[in-house]
């Protein structure tokens, strides 16, 4: 089984009903993908496949032959952050982080299926399968029609950033 | 004050928008194992027969653990407030709850640890469980513990109590009676990230336990009374807490794990499943409220009756705290001079339930918020009304004896007015927090007009605390 996994060639010897997520987390170390139920319904684990967003935890290895799969990982880094990325910490649309990542995948899609600004509504549609309990929708809807406008609010440049926390 | 107004970066929020931070199930240790394990499939049984032998030579398995493993099986999770330990971390001889592990199996994979669990020989004998809290007195129903299905707060007193007043004299004074029951259900915290750990013993003999629990120094606590370690003797490493609510208090993953990597020596971890996160960790509390109150026809309320049976599932947990804040605050943001308020703390069959935001306090508010509606309907009088003219002002004393400072309640609903477009008429509109006087100041109340300690009007270098106002 050959794919390409942000950009790099990959291969794996898992079985083909193994899970895209296993094959992230466990064997590549990509963990940016999160385990939140493992059975489609947190959307804490979307990644994108050839651009679409999919559930990885339900998206079977043997489906993947020659496929072009991007994680956070390939995003951005904190020097230079997308733009879903710069609105999600603008607007404050991260709590616990959990759903972060998914929700930024999902978003990052929408975007780019649009080509131009989403309205409220169309992220609604678009992010409605992905769970947040720490109930911050409102934030994450303003981050997402922010950043399909291209608007930045440039008051947490990366720049000007103290990136804490991130090491143990 | 710079920070007070202004938008400031969150200090976590470039690792959250690109994955840095990092969650315990991000954690990888070289040679780590897998945990998974046989939890009981019934509310109530006795354990008739267990065996792990076949189970140990399945493949890849390093260990397997049962009650006879750890070093202090019972233990609370309030002992340090002086709450009988009574939980078994493994269980030993019966199971009182349908997901109470019974044993663990730490293998080179997961799909090696469920296969040796499946192997795992165990023989119930299914008793009648008792998952009612309403019949908790009843003596046909079956009992959860050998004590009983009511937990005495005193050798001589069973219920969690607040008395205040003449109950007996409100009650015999009151235009209208109004009763009702309120019965808010259990809910799952439903984190998330399912709880996780991961246990390595380190060459100098100590425990590192890398944990989700939302509160590691509690956690550690419990956890060295499983192991008997002193907690110099063991380090917890926190990770971001994907979502707590209050169910990462719950401390099983971390000693289960370190019972295991000690006997297995090897790292181990354990990371629950969705289904084992919804239906076998602990849930807020389903709760059984009665209130009565005495009330006179032009809306005062002049005292409160109540009884809660509270629904602690199979063992204590924090039960017992969870239960005092219910009672002290079943009075509400409402003055009533009379109280006697009982709240019991029923052992049931079902998951223990713990800490879920506002333990304790949430049911009460529910519960009293809902009956005050009631109580306007049957006056036929406008809630707010209702609510305005009862609500705690300046000197007026809770039911536990606290004469407020400053409380909010006027504050609070004006602005709830005013958010929901409800105009209200120009005497209530014009309601303050002040001390009572005048017509809001009947005799039923003045008894219970004190003065505020005065620590609760001023912050201690003497600059006054911040006014009420409107």
């Amino acid at each position: 089984m050959k794919f390409v996994v942000n950009g790099r060639p990959r291969t794996t010897a898992a079985g083909p009903l193994t899970t895209l997520l296993y094959v992230l987390r466990e064997e590549l170390g990509l963990v940016g993908a999160k385990a939140g139920c493992q059975h489609g319904s947190c959307g804490s684990c979307t990644v994108l496949v050839n651009g679409e967003p999919r559930r990885s935890c339900l998206t079977l290895i043997g489906t993947l032959d020659g496929a072009v799969i991007t994680t956070v990982e390939a995003l951005g880094e904190p020097s230079h952050l997308s733009d879903v990325q710069v609105a999600f910490n603008e607007h404050y649309a991260a709590q616990c982080g959990f759903c972060t990542p998914g929700m930024v995948m999902a978003a990052t899609a929408l975007i780019e299926r649009k080509g131009g600004p989403v309205d409220r509504h169309e992220v609604v549609e678009a992010l409605g399968g992905h769970y947040c309990r720490c109930t911050g929708y409102a934030k994450i809807l303003d981050a997402v029609v922010a950043a399909s406008r291209g608007e930045r609010l440039g008051h947490m440049a990366p720049t000007t950033l103290e990136v804490r926390g991130v090491e143990p | 004050m710079k920070a007070v107004g202004a938008s400031v970066p969150r200090y976590d929020g470039v690792a959250h928008v690109t994955a840095a931070s990092r969650f315990i199930d991000d954690v990888r240790l070289p040679g780590m194992l897998w945990a998974k394990a046989l939890r009981s499939p019934v509310a109530s049984a006795r354990i008739a027969r267990l065996s792990t032998a076949a189970a140990e030579t399945m493949p890849g398995v390093h260990a397997v653990i049962t009650h006879a493993d750890v070093p202090k099986n019972v233990v609370g999770h309030q002992e340090v407030w002086g709450i009988a330990a009574d939980e078994p971390l493994l269980a030993q001889d019966e199971v009182r709850y349908i997901g109470q592990v019974i044993a663990v199996v730490a293998a080179e994979t997961e799909a090696q640890a469920l296969a040796a669990v499946q192997a795992i020989e165990v023989a119930f004998e299914p008793r009648p469980a008792f998952l009612d809290v309403r019949k908790a007195w009843d003596p046909d129903q079956p009992q959860v513990a050998p004590d009983g299905n009511v937990y005495f707060y005193y050798a001589d007193q069973p219920q969690r109590q607040v008395r205040k007043g003449d109950v007996a004299g409100a009650f015999a004074r009151a235009d209208v009676i109004v009763e009702g029951s309120y019965r808010p259900a259990a809910i799952e915290q439903a984190p998330a990230e399912p709880a996780s750990a991961i246990s390595v013993v380190e060459p100098n003999g100590r425990v590192t336990i890398y944990s989700t629990s939302q509160a590691l120094y509690y956690s550690m606590e419990i956890t060295s009374r499983h192991l008997c370690l002193p907690t110099g003797q063991i380090k917890f490493v926190g990770g971001t807490v994907g979502g707590g609510f209050g169910g990462k208090l719950d401390t099983v993953t971390e000693p289960v794990t370190a019972v295991l990597a000690i006997k297995a020596r090897r790292p181990v971890k354990w990371r629950w499943t969705r289904e084992e996160e919804m239906l076998c960790s602990s849930t807020r509390a389903s709760w059984h409220i009665e209130i009565a109150d005495a009330v006179t026809r032009d809306g005062w309320i002049l005292g409160r009756r109540t009884l809660t049976l509270h629904d602690a599932g199979a063992y204590m947990r924090t039960s017992a705290y969870a239960c005092s804040k219910h009672t002290f605050h079943l009075a509400g943001a409402y003055s009533i001079p009379a109280c006697a308020f009982n709240t019991f703390v029923v052992k049931t069959n079902h998951v223990p339930s713990a800490a879920m935001r506002g333990f304790g306090v949430t049911s009460a508010s529910f519960a009293v918020e809902t009956h005050m509606n009631r109580v306007a309907d049957v006056l036929g009088m406008d809630p707010w009304e209702l609510r305005l003219k009862n609500a705690n002002r300046v000197a007026d004393t809770s039911p536990s004896r606290v004469a407020y400072a400053n409380p909010s309640t006027v504050t609070t609903l004006l602005g709830a007015a005013r958010a929901a477009g409800v105009e209200l008429p120009a005497e209530l509109a014009a309601m303050t927090n002040a001390r009572r006087h005048g017509a809001l100041l009947p005799a039923h109340l003045v008894g219970q007009v004190s003065e505020p300690h005065p620590h609760l009007l001023a912050w201690r270098d003497g600059r006054p605390a911040l006014e009420g106002g409107n």
